[in-house]
């Protein structure tokens, strides 16, 4: 557990001088992309595994710390630490990690500690971005390679201690056994009794089958959730260090304002301030204080001029991104035959802004050593430590010794991946010479983030004399979510005309003898960027909902039209047939509801992932109300299936909640939606039951954190449709 | 001006603050989180005098004498102060895990007050209480499951 208290009398292991790596991580250039192209699952190779031999004998340190691991494991007398480079902001890697390390280990998973890594004991920063639920189908097996070689390892020494062969060993429960005898000896007493350098095995162990597993595929307690209860988890809000000082500064207006000039006016002198400071270079100007409120107060007093920003409204945006010419993205048979004759089609759809709304608003605390080069240390709430090293390179200094940790996250779904106030902390804290801790107030958090972009499509499609689909032309827009916030120069991006992140659920998934898709990619004057799963909930309302458009025009089920638009032989078409007919199945499809009531299906693949949903409606009373969601995953293997679970079910409420609620406005430049009072999210009230199945299987698990967010709404504007209410074409859902 | 929290009284300084704040930056009690600060999102619950409030909707100095309970005044611990058992709302939590967590002061203090009162609400009464606080990780239902196993455990200890 990565629980303990920033203090720095707490020794983070060997700090080493760390080396600024260019290698930077590019999110998906090479990963989101390629197979989305090829339409195969997101598969992210950081490369094999070192394994580490970093067994420590009692009292002394690591032996030796690679340039290069995705996971290490610590064993000493007292106990095994898995050291794992992703962050944990509430999907339950951690917890999924150690089982998969406890199986090859042949531990019980609850004797695993699990620690976030952190870049003072060397780990390379752009291992630890934690992004696109890959994290436990990008570890899986390297995990189980390292941990079987670790266990390997033990077995040779044991082997010589006990004057026995390997072959007569048998691991269990942490501990070897002589077969055929009761001589045993715990790994913890193979640890103590052993003196010189480890001796690797010579092949890679083999790995247990997956008919044998103990704990992959149990559903283990959550390795995080005791110290939260208790109030003991360090998130980045929380994070202290003895003498520190609360830091805030001024942020802009509008949208793109630049701080033009700055004076402390009457935040100097307002009680419990330490210190103004201002760079107006750099744009910062900021205040520490000796309380938080006090902090806040006086950087809203700061004397600051900005230039204008944009004046930009929602409206204006939404007009911005409107669907139209672009990129062909798809070009499939003759879409001009196929539209010039049958039965024509025609909807449009709409996707409003909307914001992460972790209920951690951001935070970080910094300690800057003096001097120009001093050491930088800082403990962020963020899911991509090498960009918070990046930028405190490039604010600080590039010859300074930067330490990022990396806390608990109190939620993020994308925002933490690419938003820090570490830069500002560490100003702070530089120019005080005291630890800076800064907080965002949740009107802040709200106004000065990124957003999930717009979206708007308009979709095309005749249907023959059969009622089977003759052709799609599909024209799609959207703001930008990767280039906005990572990647390459506009020229390029322009070529390109798309997003990397607009793709996912951009393609209908169907059989369709002719398929035209042009898509559109705006830059807008407003921060765009990651919102869980992408692009794939706002293109997924759109094409699902149409489906159903396109199955009342041919007087069909929705259900029985997908299926009959699913026939062709492919893997993923047949795991999509089996989530639509096991999510109806749950749901009761086939039996009648009273009237005002309906049910609605909807069903999107993402990072290997395929999903199926069936929302239940009641619109009796005049109101829209969702009464029972069922949802059917087939996510390959299931590591945990209660913590798979609540990722899904988690991710049902996002996106119902974006389905009726969540909206975020701008109106001159500005952010309005600035709390939970404007900008609604989800309630228990609202929220009706979530059945989940796995169905499925596999040899890997695929991703869970972002996949089953996708269908969510528009099964529910179907079942509005279904349930003898209006089409609804735009979020959020209003009969 | 004193404060008593957890059955100990501590020594503040910032009376004027919301108890929030003093709670977590002055005491460092951590467990009592911000979300909102405008009394919407529940994760600054604590339980004052038995009932649960939004600390950030009060000064310190409004507290009074009333005793304050606060997510790590819920454990039974020995005189080191260590955990000896969780409470039944802590330990069904266990069983019944939310997410990211940061929301948790809410849940846990509200069913902790829920069950003082009736310690076997149904599950209306359970989703009665539990509505004013929010979970963007969407733990909803398991957050009415935690509080049912919580009425158990409790009914059981
Ligand atoms: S922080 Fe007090 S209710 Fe949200
Ligand atoms: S568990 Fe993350 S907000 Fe509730």
């Amino acid at each position: 557990m990565s629980a303990a208290k920033a203090d720095p009398s707490d020794p983070v292991g060997r700090p080493r001088r760390w080396r600024v790596t260019r290698r930077r991580l590019l999110i998906g250039a090479g990963a989101t992309f390629g197979s989305l192209l090829v339409g195969a699952p997101i598969v992210v190779e950081y490369g094999r595994p070192t394994l580490v031999q970093w067994m420590l004998e009692r009292g002394t340190g690591p032996t030796e710390i690679p340039e290069s691991s995705l996971v290490w494991f610590e064993l000493t007398r007292d106990g095994i630490t898995l050291h794992v480079p992703k962050i944990e902001m509430g999907q339950g890697i951690h917890t999924a990690l150690a089982q998969i390390a406890a199986e090859e280990l042949r531990v019980q998973p609850s004797r695993l500690t699990v620690v976030q890594a952190d870049t003072a004991r060397g780990f390379p920063a752009a291992t630890m971005f934690t992004f696109g639920s890959t994290s436990v189908a990008s570890l899986y097996t390297p995990i189980r390679e390292a941990a079987a070689a670790v266990r390997a390892m033990l077995a040779l020494a044991a082997a010589g201690q006990l004057g026995v062969e390997t072959q007569q060993l048998t691991a269990a429960d942490g501990t070897f056994q002589v077969a055929g005898t009761d001589r045993r000896i715990a790994y913890p007493d193979v640890i103590a009794a052993h003196h010189g350098p480890w001796q690797e095995p010579e092949e890679q162990p083999a790995l247990r089958p997956a008919g044998e597993f103990t704990s992959i595929g149990r559903s283990v307690p959550r390795v995080d959730i005791r110290a939260k209860l208790l109030g003991e988890a360090t998130y980045g809000y929380d994070a202290r260090l003895p003498g520190m000082g609360y830091g805030a500064f001024a942020v802009p207006p509008r949208f793109g304002a630049e701080l033009q000039s700055a004076e402390p006016g009457d935040a100097a002198g307002m009680p419990g301030v330490q210190q103004v400071v201002i760079d107006v270079e750099a744009g910062f100007a900021g205040v520490v204080a000796d309380t938080r409120t006090r902090a806040w107060a006086a950087a809203r007093a700061l004397k600051v001029d900005w230039s204008d920003g944009t004046r930009v409204d929602t409206g204006a945006l939404e007009r911005q991104v409107t669907a139209g010419d672009g990129v062909v993205l798809r070009r499939d048979g003759s879409i001009r035959d196929a539209l010039s004759r049958g039965r024509i089609v025609e909807a449009e759809y709409r996707t409003p802004m909307a914001a992460h709304a972790h209920l951690e608003p951001l935070a970080a605390l910094a300690r800057v050593e003096p001097g120009a080069v001093g050491k930088v240390e800082v403990w962020v709430p963020t899911q991509s430590p090498e960009s918070v090293l990046e930028d405190l390179h490039a604010a600080l200094g590039e010859d300074r010794e930067v330490v990022v940790h990396v806390t608990q996250l109190g939620g993020s779904f994308g925002r933490k991946g690419g938003q820090h106030l570490a830069v500002e902390a560490a100003r702070l804290s530089a120019a005080t010479g005291r630890p800076v801790h800064v907080g965002w107030t949740r009107d802040t958090d709200l106004r000065q983030a990124f957003y999930r972009p717009p979206t708007h499509t308009t979709m095309r499609g005749s249907i023959g004399s059969d009622g089977m689909i003759r052709g799609v032309e599909q024209r799609s827009a959207a703001g930008d979510i990767i280039w906005a916030v990572a990647g390459l120069p506009e020229p390029v991006r322009s070529l390109l005309g798309f997003d990397p992140g607009g793709l996912l659920g951009l393609f209908l998934p169907y059989d369709l003898p002719a398929y035209r898709l042009v898509n559109r990619r705006e830059q807008l004057p407003v921060p765009t960027g990651p919102w869980r799963g992408l692009g794939l909930m706002p293109n997924t309302f759109a094409l699902e909902s149409f489906l159903d458009e396109l199955a009342e025009a041919a007087g069909t089920d929705p259900l029985t039209y997908r299926l009959a638009h699913l026939r062709q032989a492919g893997e993923q078409q047949e795991r999509l047939r089996t989530v639509l007919r096991t999510a109806a199945q749950m749901a009761g499809w086939s039996e009648s509801l009273p009237a005002g009531r309906g049910r609605g299906i909807a069903c999107s693949g993402d990072v290997g992932t395929v999903v199926a949903v069936v929302a239940e409606v009641d619109l009796s009373d005049g109101r829209l109300r969702v009464t029972g969601l069922d949802v059917a995953v087939d996510c390959g293997l299931v590591v945990n299936p209660a913590g798979a679970k609540l990722q899904a079910q988690g991710s049902v409420v996002m996106g119902l909640s974006s389905a009726l609620r969540e909206e975020l406005r701008i109106h001159d430049g500005q952010v309005v939606s600035d709390n939970f009072d404007s900008y609604q999210i989800l309630g228990m009230a609202d929220t009706p039951p979530v059945r989940v199945n796995f169905v499925g299987g596999g040899e890997v698990p695929f991703g869970m954190g972002e996949p089953v967010v996708g269908p969510v709404p528009a099964a529910v504007a179907n079942a509005v449709r279904a349930a003898g209410g209006p089409r609804l074409r735009s979020l959020p859902l209003r009969l | 001006m004193q404060l008593l929290i957890n059955g100990r009284h501590h020594e503040i300084e910032h009376g004027d603050e919301p108890l929030l704040w003093v709670l977590r930056d002055e005491l460092g009690l951590t467990g009592t989180r911000y979300g909102c600060g405008v009394g919407i999102c529940g994760c600054c619950t604590v339980l004052l005098a038995g009932r649960p409030v939004r600390s950030c909707q009060i000064t310190a100095a409004e507290v009074g004498d009333r005793p304050i309970v606060t997510l790590e005044g819920l454990a039974e611990r020995d005189a080191d102060g260590e955990v000896v058992a969780l409470h039944p709302v802590q330990q069904a939590f266990v069983e019944n895990p939310l997410q990211c967590g940061w929301c948790l002061p809410g849940h846990v203090l509200t069913a902790v007050a829920l069950l003082a009162r009736d310690p076997a609400p149904d599950e209306a009464a359970i989703a009665e209480a539990a509505k004013p606080n929010l979970c963007r990780c969407g733990g909803y239902n398991t957050i009415k499951a935690a509080v049912a196993r919580a009425a158990e455990l409790a009914r059981e200890s």
